[in-house]
């Protein structure tokens, strides 16, 4: 579900245009987010074998799927404005307000679990659309304006939260918050036959999130219009594209998506409090990074995203099974990736050399395409 | 490519699903609960020896990497000598975040782990990550922090009452500074139940004051790192240092930046720290430190060690689940700087003897 931008505005903005071909002779291991992949099954499976508790459905994999689900969902709120070739360095403050809504939501108001998730989206896609309105309306880097956010509602949310509460968090659990927490698919029963046990229904938010997201991207106008907004904003402009618009609508995307991981964290951890999301920002740059979406914009993948996601956590889930200490459990995740990294260079520079190396083409490739992951 | 790459990201999906397996609803039994306890219920009199702790595995986490906690990574292995346990493990990974602590605390659980002395991160979240621990059997304790409300999820809570040390450590500050002047109050971060509670209990020793005693507005966030704590003290003492007659901190990193700050401006302010870090220990000796109120990590991690092994081992149950005990907190001054040790290590012999009226023992 990756969505590289057309060629031209005009191809760009054609709803049906026929799905492009890849050049033909470039092996399929030199795909990115394939490596990856292979990457993470490979490594799952060294864990697995010099820790065989690394398997253990209730106690690993349960919580192992559930960190990924959530930040999955947090790297697809960072993509959006990727997309746009933009920045939001409010990630996690933007969750933080938004479970702070929800919280009072479900404190002041005693709204139902899905009411106040409802509740807490809005005012995410609120505080998102904000900083796209500032961004478009000034002209400032979204880098500036996301960071300025940032310390507004650094500044902001600790003061409702000590005015409102007697322990810096909403601990009101509305009914089913703690069910969501525990259950798993083996909860979800067809007749006799139920789910897996090692699969979170936490999970299932991660997945609605990328079907819309890849949807968006893939199938819909406005997908190629962020996308193109991302690649060129003049081109875009000139070819019609409501640019000032789509930056909003790429934050108010990326605010609305913050607030959904905010919510699978405060489920996952207990409470709603004023701490959501303050470990969400690098993350949320992780795993779209490593999953081959742009920083400069044109160009994301949703499944890049979770398998990038998918990398650091079952790195750092293993490391944990193996014992390793603080001091060098960083040092360690930081070189396996860059292996990871490297690896996936070397990889690349094979592919090209088998396919300059191999039978001729039957008609030349096209040129690299502007966005184009490499 | 991308429409291979999909196809086989769908594959994969589909693969993970099948091996992560689907199961079978067995007939009438539910989905969790919390295991039946089948302990004794007769009543300890006289110290409880452990009769065999060679099935218990120990684990004692701290929230992250914090000096209060070092004491417990020799006491676990004090732990493990005297209590003859299966294994002990000291793990400071968990990076001040409540979802990485949950995450080292199933790793560990997975690698055979059964009895759990926590500090929780999150003192609102944590009676969560207890409840599980409890439906999966093992035994938790809650060391030097108790979850925040009226409810504690874990067996028990062996802990500072930490509004009770912060009332000590402001009455000192109170006592030394004359009983009238301008106090501040240092401490870590605001969004924290027991921050508040540190506050509530600095309030209630200025309250009693009846206004000869008035407190500047609390100043909160400086325990990240040592840095921070000494910004903040300079920022302080160059504001407001004439005007300061004494400052209580309740934090270690805004306690050693206290200490230090207050020294090098040779401001005649009255320092009251916490913990017993070398530097505050030889402040106090020095008179730039007027007190402090120590803590007991070892006590904590050495009687909520002793107690889990009897819990896991089942030896005993707890008569009361949930139960709260006090670890002590120990005002040290001049006049005790070379004793208040033996003070806290008699306290920690006590807390055995309170534990063990909370106990139902075969």
């Amino acid at each position: 579900m990756s969505a590289p931008v057309s060629e031209t505005a005009t191809q760009a903005l054609q709803e049906d245009a026929p799905v492009e071909k890849p050049p033909r002779g470039t092996p399929w291991w030199a795909n990115q987010r394939i490596g990856l992949l292979l990457l993470v099954v490979l490594l799952g499976a060294l864990f697995g074998v010099l820790r065989p508790a690394f398997f253990n459905q209730q106690l690993v994999i349960f919580p192992l799927l559930r960190d990924i689900a959530m930040f999955t969902v947090v790297g697809l709120a960072q993509l959006c404005v990727l997309s746009i070739g933009h920045m939001n360095l409010a990630v996690g403050r933007m969750a933080a307000f938004s479970m702070m809504i929800t919280g009072i939501s479900y404190d002041l108001f005693h709204l139902t679990l899905y009411s106040g998730l409802l509740v807490g989206l809005v005012a995410g896609t609120a505080i998102g659309a904000l900083a796209g309105w500032v961004i478009a309306r000034t002209g400032v880097n979204s880098f500036v304006v996301t960071l300025a956010l940032d310390f507004l509602l650094l500044g902001m949310i600790p003061l409702v939260y000590t005015s409102l509460t007697d322990n810096a968090a909403f601990v009101v659990k509305p009914p089913g918050m703690r069910e969501l927490r525990n259950y798993s698919l083996a909860d979800v029963c067809v007749g006799n036959v139920c789910g897996s046990p090692a699969v979170p229904q936490l999970a299932l938010f991660a997945v609605v999130a990328m079907v819309v997201v890849g949807w968006i991207y893939s199938r819909t106008r406005l997908g190629r219009e962020l996308l193109m907004t991302g690649s060129s904003v003049r081109a875009a402009e000139l070819s019609g594209i409501p640019t000032a618009r789509r930056v909003i609508t790429a934050h108010a995307m990326s605010g609305c998506l913050a607030a959904l991981a905010g919510f699978m964290l405060a489920v996952s951890t207990g409470s709603i409090k004023a701490t959501i999301g303050e470990e969400f920002m690098l993350p949320s740059f992780l795993g779209p990074i490593l999953g081959g979406t742009l920083l400069a914009g044109g160009f994301v993948s949703i499944w890049g995203t979770l398998i990038g996601t998918a990398l650091t956590s079952v790195i750092r889930k293993g490391l944990d099974l193996l014992g390793v200490g603080l001091e060098s459990l960083n040092i360690y995740l930081g070189l396996i990736l860059l292996v990871a990294l490297s690896t996936d260079r070397v990889r690349t520079l094979l592919s090209d050399r088998s396919v300059l190396g191999g039978p001729p083409l039957t008609s030349p490739p096209p040129p690299k395409r502007e966005g184009e992951p490499r | 490519m991308t429409v291979a790459l999909r196809r086989t990201a769908l594959c994969v999906a589909a693969f993970a699903l099948v091996a992560t397996g689907c199961t079978t609803k067995p007939a009438d039994s539910p989905s969790g609960g919390a295991p039946k306890d089948d302990a004794s219920t007769g009543s300890s009199s006289g110290p409880v020896t452990l009769k065999d702790g060679s099935q218990v595995k120990l684990a004692l986490i701290p929230g992250g990497a914090h000096p209060y906690f070092q004491p417990w990574k020799t006491t676990a292995d004090t732990d493990k000598t005297d209590f003859k346990l299966g294994g002990v493990t000291f793990n400071e990974t968990g990076e001040w975040d409540q979802g990485k602590q949950n995450n080292v605390i199933s790793s560990l659980a997975a690698q055979g782990y059964n009895a759990f002395g926590i500090f929780g991160v999150s003192p609102t979240d944590i009676n969560s990550t207890f409840e599980d621990l409890k439906a999966k059997g093992f035994a938790v304790g809650s060391l030097a922090s108790c979850p925040a409300g009226d409810t504690n999820a874990a067996d028990f809570c062996l802990s500072t009452d930490v509004e009770a040390a912060a009332y000590k450590a402001a009455k000192a500050t109170i006592e030394a500074i004359g009983g009238q002047g301008t106090i501040v109050h240092l401490t870590g971060n605001n969004v924290d139940s027991n921050t508040q509670r540190r506050i509530a209990g600095v309030k209630k020793a200025v309250a009693e004051t009846n206004g000869k005693v008035t407190e500047l507005p609390v100043i909160t966030d400086i325990d990240k790192d040592l840095s921070t704590a000494q910004k903040a003290v300079a920022d302080l003492l160059a504001s407001k240092g004439k005007e300061i007659k004494g400052i209580v901190t309740t934090a270690y990193n805004p306690a050693v930046a206290a200490a230090d700050g207050v020294a090098s401006s040779k401001l005649p302010i009255k320092v009251v720290a916490i913990d017993d870090d070398a530097k505050i220990l030889s402040g106090i000796k020095s008179g730039g430190v007027a007190a402090t109120v120590t803590q007991n990590p070892v006590g904590q991690a050495y009687v909520g060690g002793w107690l889990l092994a009897l819990l896991q081992s089942k030896q005993c149950t707890m008569k009361t689940p949930g139960v709260i005990v006090d670890s002590g907190s120990f005002v040290v001054t001049k006049a005790n700087v070379d004793t208040y040790d033996d003070e806290r290590k008699a306290k920690t012999k006590t807390l055995q003897t309170d534990f063990e009226k909370q106990l139902s023992c075969q």
